[in-house]
């Protein structure tokens, strides 16, 4: 088998078992790697039902075929496990230079069940996997935890995967995170290792990856490669300006989402985007493992020699959805919070609950004591309850709970903007109503990257859509988006190629990696199978879809108020029905067994 | 008087932000000012996927190059980008 170790590491941190397991090339092509890999272990080893933050829910390490390769973005690893935020499935997705080496210690997949009595990490050279007391480690921040564990590891070429202070004390939305400010950042995944008492997983690989033909990957590799550098998006834009040269685009086009999505226009964009982060505190940018692109930002700060971001999400989630124009402030909010390992979309998404509460009157000052007001606006909000959140001091105590537990303890939950109990991320979709669609579909929850329909809708890639068109032409684009993201992402490759490759540049490079002969619609099922289990694992898990596949009211009920899309709510009533049907489930929004027989998931009923 | 605003590397090639322009009736004549005024760079920029709005609606929704420019709109340029 190409592309595989076939090598699975179970390890149990109840017993301190560590026990290795195979799989063969069946499951490789039935599942091809990281989310496939993950939804079939968790469909097959946990109660759905299981509390997240128990000793019974398990959390998965996974790598793709093309992880550790040399493949453009071949760096990329992904978490999977149930996430105590939404309470249905968690997969966040990394790239940095963990996962590469991972996969290159000869692992494609790591499982960790069970809870340690104290604070451990685990620690891998190659095949060797031990696990080592954490206490030195435990409440200390990620950039200091990587710094001890490299030091104390001999090997500073070693890769970290760790929690800060807001996994340990299970913050609903910490994440994990690599090389410093790399996150897997959504669904509090962070949480779930903090539950477990795993601190952290070191890890340094020497070996290679086996590919079928290395020549003949190699010059596919050229060839994918040169057409993503050649590319005025992945060649050109990305790296110059990062993600956040969306900051003027979305908000021109109006959706960019204003004071928790009571607008799409923010009156101060400018001085918040991507063009005005270059011109003032970037230095470089900076790529993962085997990016050609490097859309990552080195920027210089304050006191802040240097920090890395923040991207397009996390600069909106801070400033714009807080009505906050503090670029300074944003930056340094944004180091603090990878710092705490935590993901920066709910946080911000957390903070703009509090202020339109706070607005209402729904908080009141007395709620707060001597701490800051959550008026619009107001940077201290930052400056002081992001510590708070990680340490659950305080009114942080409340806001780790995420936004849709806030809203619901002070009786306000119609303004908490998530989809399944996550913060929704920055597009309004009363300008891009597909996009909403698949926000209300997502498997975990409020999520862009799952789907990216802005990509049709406003960028104009691979074709340009129109943004209030929502015929089935709109659905199916938005079912091929996720399907074809779960093969990008099951791969072990960035999103990001998808500004400069489409789906059969991918089949080429797996096809020359794997020495398969699968077609680009043979991916797509693969695609279309991971989707589906995910979904199959949520319906289990108990999910309503009348009430869950749904919006918050704002957006299906509240016209726009001002801008280009003045008017416009999501006509998510009308495309559900077709998206049901489209992707051949049932009027309620289950899955037939026909088609689950079809996509050959009838084992995992 | 449109008010023509520029984005990304299009503030690099004409050293501004925005600028209004007079007497052009549609976006196709608007870029044929721009493309004489900036040249070749400018053009080059816009070749592949650019991104052209009237009041932030997109003109390939609109009448395309033949969208007309009306007093007081604002016309936003995008060279092509993407992120998320
Ligand atoms: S495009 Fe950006 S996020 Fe993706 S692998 Fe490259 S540097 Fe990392």
């Amino acid at each position: 088998m190409y592309g595989y170790h076939g090598k699975i590491a179970r390890i149990n941190l109840s017993t301190g078992k560590i026990s290795v397991e195979k799989f063969d090339e069946k499951m490789a092509k039935k599942w091809l790697g990281t989310r496939g890999f993950g939804i079939h272990v968790l469909l097959k080893e946990i109660d759905p039902k299981v509390d997240p933050l128990s000793p019974e829910n398990k959390i998965l390490y996974t790598t793709g075929p093309l992880t550790g390769t040399a493949a453009p973005t071949g760096g990329r690893y992904m978490v999977i496990t149930k996430s105590p935020l939404t309470g249905y499935i968690a997969m966040a997705n990394s790239g940095g230079f963990f996962g590469a080496e991972l996969k290159l210690a000869g692992w494609d997949m790591l499982i960790v069940e069970g809870k340690a009595e104290k604070p451990v990490y685990i620690s891998i050279r190659n095949e060797e996997i031990e696990i080592k007391d954490a206490s030195h480690v435990w409440g200390k921040r990620v950039s200091e935890t990587e710094k001890i564990l490299i030091e104390e590891f001999g090997d500073k070429h070693a890769q970290v995967a760790s929690i800060g202070p807001a996994g340990e004390n299970l913050v609903r939305f910490a994440a994990i995170m690599n090389n410093g400010h790399r996150a897997a950042g959504r669904g509090g995944i962070g949480a779930v290792m903090g539950s477990k008492n795993l601190k952290a997983i070191i890890v340094r690989g020497r070996g290679r990856v086996e590919l079928a033909d290395r020549q003949k990957f190699i010059s596919v590799v050229k060839e994918k490669t040169n057409k993503l550098k050649n590319d005025p998006v992945a060649g050109g834009g990305l790296p110059k300006y990062g993600t956040a040269v969306l900051v003027n685009i979305i908000n021109q086009n109006g959706l960019y989402p204003t004071r928790n999505f009571r607008s799409g226009v923010f009156e101060y964009a400018e001085e918040q985007s991507g063009e005005a982060m270059a011109a003032k505190y970037l230095k470089r940018n900076k790529p993962c493992y085997a990016c050609p692109i490097g859309c990552g930002r080195v920027n210089r700060v304050g006191v802040l020699e240097e920090t890395e971001g923040p991207e397009y999400e996390s600069t909106w989630a801070l400033g714009a959805n807080l009505g906050i124009n503090d670029l300074a402030s944003i930056i340094e909010a944004n180091h603090l919070i990878d710092d705490l390992g935590m993901d920066t979309i709910s946080t911000g998404g957390t903070l703009a609950t509090a202020m339109e509460l706070y607005d209402v009157g729904l908080l009141k000052q007395e709620d707060l004591g001597d701490a800051p007001p959550f008026r619009w606006g107001n940077t201290e909000v930052l400056h002081y309850y992001i510590e708070k959140i990680a340490y659950r001091q305080g009114f942080g105590d409340k806001l780790a709970e995420g936004g849709y537990r806030l809203a619901k303890m002070y009786g306000g939950e119609e303004y908490f903007m998530g989809v399944k109990k996550q913060e929704l991320p920055a597009y309004d979709p009363r300008g891009a109503e597909g996009h909403g669609l698949g926000y209300a579909t997502d498997n975990r929850g409020g999520d862009h990257i799952k789907a990216y329909m802005i990509s049709p809708e406003i960028l104009g890639y691979p074709v340009k859509m129109d943004p209030h068109d929502i015929s089935d032409e709109k659905v199916k684009m938005l079912i091929a988006f996720q399907d074809l993201t779960a093969v990008i992402d099951a791969a072990g490759l960035c999103l990001f190629t998808t500004f400069g490759l489409v789906g059969d540049d991918y089949r080429d490079l797996l096809n020359a990696a794997l020495g398969w002969d699968l077609t680009t619609e043979d991916y797509m099922k693969i695609g279309e199978r991971i989707w589906n289990a995910e979904r199959l694992f949520n319906l289990k898990a108990g999910l309503n879809p009348r009430e869950e596949d749904t919006l918050p009211k704002r957006l299906t009920e509240e016209p726009m108020p001002e801008g280009p899309n003045k008017g416009h709510v999501v006509r998510l009533k009308e495309m559900l029905p077709r998206y049901y049907e489209l992707r051949g489930w049932n009027a309620d929004g289950t899955i037939p067994k026909e088609k689950l027989k079809e996509l050959e998931l009838d084992e995992y009923l | 008087m449109a008010l023509v605003k520029y984005f990304a590397t299009l503030r690099e090639i004409t050293g501004k932000r925005e600028e209004t322009v007079r007497g052009v009736k549609n976006i196709k004549e608007l870029m044929q000012l721009l493309i004489n005024r900036y040249g070749d760079k400018f053009a080059k920029e816009l070749r592949d996927r650019a991104m052209i709005l009237v009041n932030g609606k997109n003109i390939l929704h609109i009448r395309d190059m033949d969208t007309e420019i009306e007093e007081e709109d604002v016309v936003s340029i995008f060279p092509p980008a993407g992120g998320g």
